[in-house]
């Protein structure tokens, strides 16, 4: 947090995703079949995209925290995995509310939806972990359950391949203006993403230095679950595809901005904390 | 592998078995919930016996899942006490030959366990088998090793934990989905002679192979977590 670099990266992120959000909802032209609700796609893909490189590093630092024993690879690894879990909320979020338009409901046993679902509850089950180990056991149970988890999401799709995929297979955009929309929302998502991670790291560092001086209080992680917009939508009866746009643009923006809120929240406990501890000392 | 890890294995499995056969607390819970599940479903459902053949291997699998995990807590919850466990990790014996050891132990169990069960499944479901019932045993097996081994060694992580034995099935459910979801299609596909199982079945000897490899490999380092 401390970094010069720090305010320069969040403008350019800031920039970045603004840019990406007027070409998915301005600039790109509006599809055939789908309509306008096929802008969703802009924010859909860049963050399943980012939640799966999250992930995979997420294995990487942890193989280097068992290998290493070093600190900083386990406050990385417990990063990337919060983030990813929240990405990946996201890609849910935005996934439902276009099947909700395309599919008229919610959910479906597709392969892939199956299969991201199942990778959420993962590594739900990993900061599960995270949360209620012991103090110093619980970074080397999570490096070898990570490393377990993302073993198994190979099996997970080899599992589920047999259901019926509704899900779109990937699409070549045919016109240029949809890819530069879909290529923006990519590079912003990304820059987003590793804004966050950078973010929650430092957090993580500076809460283990707390942490060590306040033996007994260790870090906790936590979670942004908000769903409860899709629920407004139920009722309608007749479908106009650009208030799902505005639904699922919206619902990613709470997600994000939910978990900022949290992480600030983070911020404002320790700041306190640092401050009774220098009163105290 | 050496003689020794084999003796010693040999020995951590007759140690299990013998506590088991004393105490008999943990194969009597075991059995008296896996009979619960099994009739609150026949309640639920009243099947017929063409239906009950489609859904039996979802149930079976679902009440052997339950039972096993209340089995494979308790297994590493005994070693707690008088800190077992601590002695064994200044102990010599190599870490692989007590994990191999607690995986043949509860394979036992919930394999003896699934012999008690199936006749009941038999009877409460009016249940006759279209396909080779052989094919079913190869099933039986693999399906039981896969989560045997995978509970094995996330019981041996829970147990580090503050909610004990909360913490198991969180781990163990998410996870074992794609073994499961093999078990009861193969199952299902025995049962009702559709379609051959052979494809889930060579899904779990994969599976099996690869996590029962990683856990060996992992549980070393869980053990020591310190």
């Amino acid at each position: 947090m401390k970094s010069k670099l720090y305010p320069f990266f969040v403008g350019l992120v800031f920039v970045l995703l603004t840019y990406g959000t007027y070409q998915g909802l301005v600039k790109a032209p509006t599809e055939e079949t789908m309509g306008e609700a096929q802008r969703i796609f802009y924010y859909h893909v860049p963050a399943a995209i980012a939640a799966y490189t999250l992930f995979f590093l997420n294995f990487v630092s942890s193989i280097i925290y068992l290998w290493k024993r070093s600190v900083a690879a386990d406050s990385f690894a417990l990063a990337t995995a919060e983030v990813g879990v929240v990405f990946a909320t996201a890609t849910l979020a935005l996934g439902m509310i276009w099947a909700r338009y395309a599919w008229g409901h919610w959910w479906a046993w597709d392969m892939r939806l199956t299969t991201f679902l199942i990778l959420w509850l993962l590594y739900l089950s990993y900061l599960i972990l995270r949360r209620s180990a012991e103090a110093g056991s619980g970074s080397v149970l999570a490096a070898a359950l990570a490393i377990v988890v993302f073993l198994d999401v190979p099996f997970n799709y080899m599992a589920n391949r047999w259901f019926v995929g509704n899900h779109p297979q990937p699409v070549t955009l045919e016109a240029p203006e949809m890819k530069i929309a879909l290529m923006a929302n990519m590079i912003a998502f990304m820059a987003f993403a590793a804004l966050i991670v950078w973010f929650r790291y430092e957090l993580e560092r500076a809460l283990r230095t707390i942490a060590a001086i306040y033996a007994d209080r260790a870090a906790r992680g936590m979670l942004a679950m908000a769903l409860p917009a899709m629920f407004l939508f139920q009722i309608q009866p007749r479908h106009n595809p650009t208030n799902y746009v505005y639904a699922a643009y919206i619902v990613a923006w709470v997600i994000y901005i939910g978990y900022l809120l949290l992480l600030t929240r983070k911020v404002a406990r320790l700041k306190r904390e640092e401050e009774e501890l220098r009163r105290s000392s | 592998m050496s003689r020794s890890v084999l003796k010693l294995t040999a020995a951590n499995v007759a140690k299990d078995l013998r506590l088991e056969w004393r105490s008999r607390d943990v194969f009597n819970s075991m059995l008296f919930f896996a009979v619960l599940v099994v009739v609150i479903f026949s309640f639920s459902f009243e099947p017929t016996s063409e239906e009950s053949r489609r859904i039996a291997g979802g149930l079976f699998w679902v009440a052997f899942l339950f039972s096993a995990v209340v089995a494979l807590n308790q297994s590493w919850a005994r070693e707690l006490r008088n800190g077992v466990l601590d002695a064994y990790r200044v102990s010599p014996s190599p870490a692989e030959s007590l994990f191999l050891g607690k995986c043949l132990g509860n394979f036992i169990f919930v394999a003896a366990l699934e012999c008690l069960m199936v006749p009941l499944f038999v009877v409460f479901y009016n249940l006759t088998s279209a396909g080779p019932v052989w094919q079913l045993l190869i099933v039986f097996l693999l399906g039981t090793w896969a989560l045997v081994v995978i509970g094995t060694f996330f019981a041996a992580m829970s147990i580090r934990t503050r909610n004990r034995e909360l913490m198991l099935p969180l781990l163990l459910l998410p996870l074992s989905i794609p073994a499961v979801v093999n078990m009861v299609k193969a199952t299902s596909n025995v049962l009702t002679a559709d379609s051959s199982p052979v494809p889930q079945i060579k899904f779990l000897a994969v599976y099996c192979l690869v996590f029962t490899t990683v856990c060996f490999v992992l549980f070393e380092t869980v053990l020591n977590a310190e």
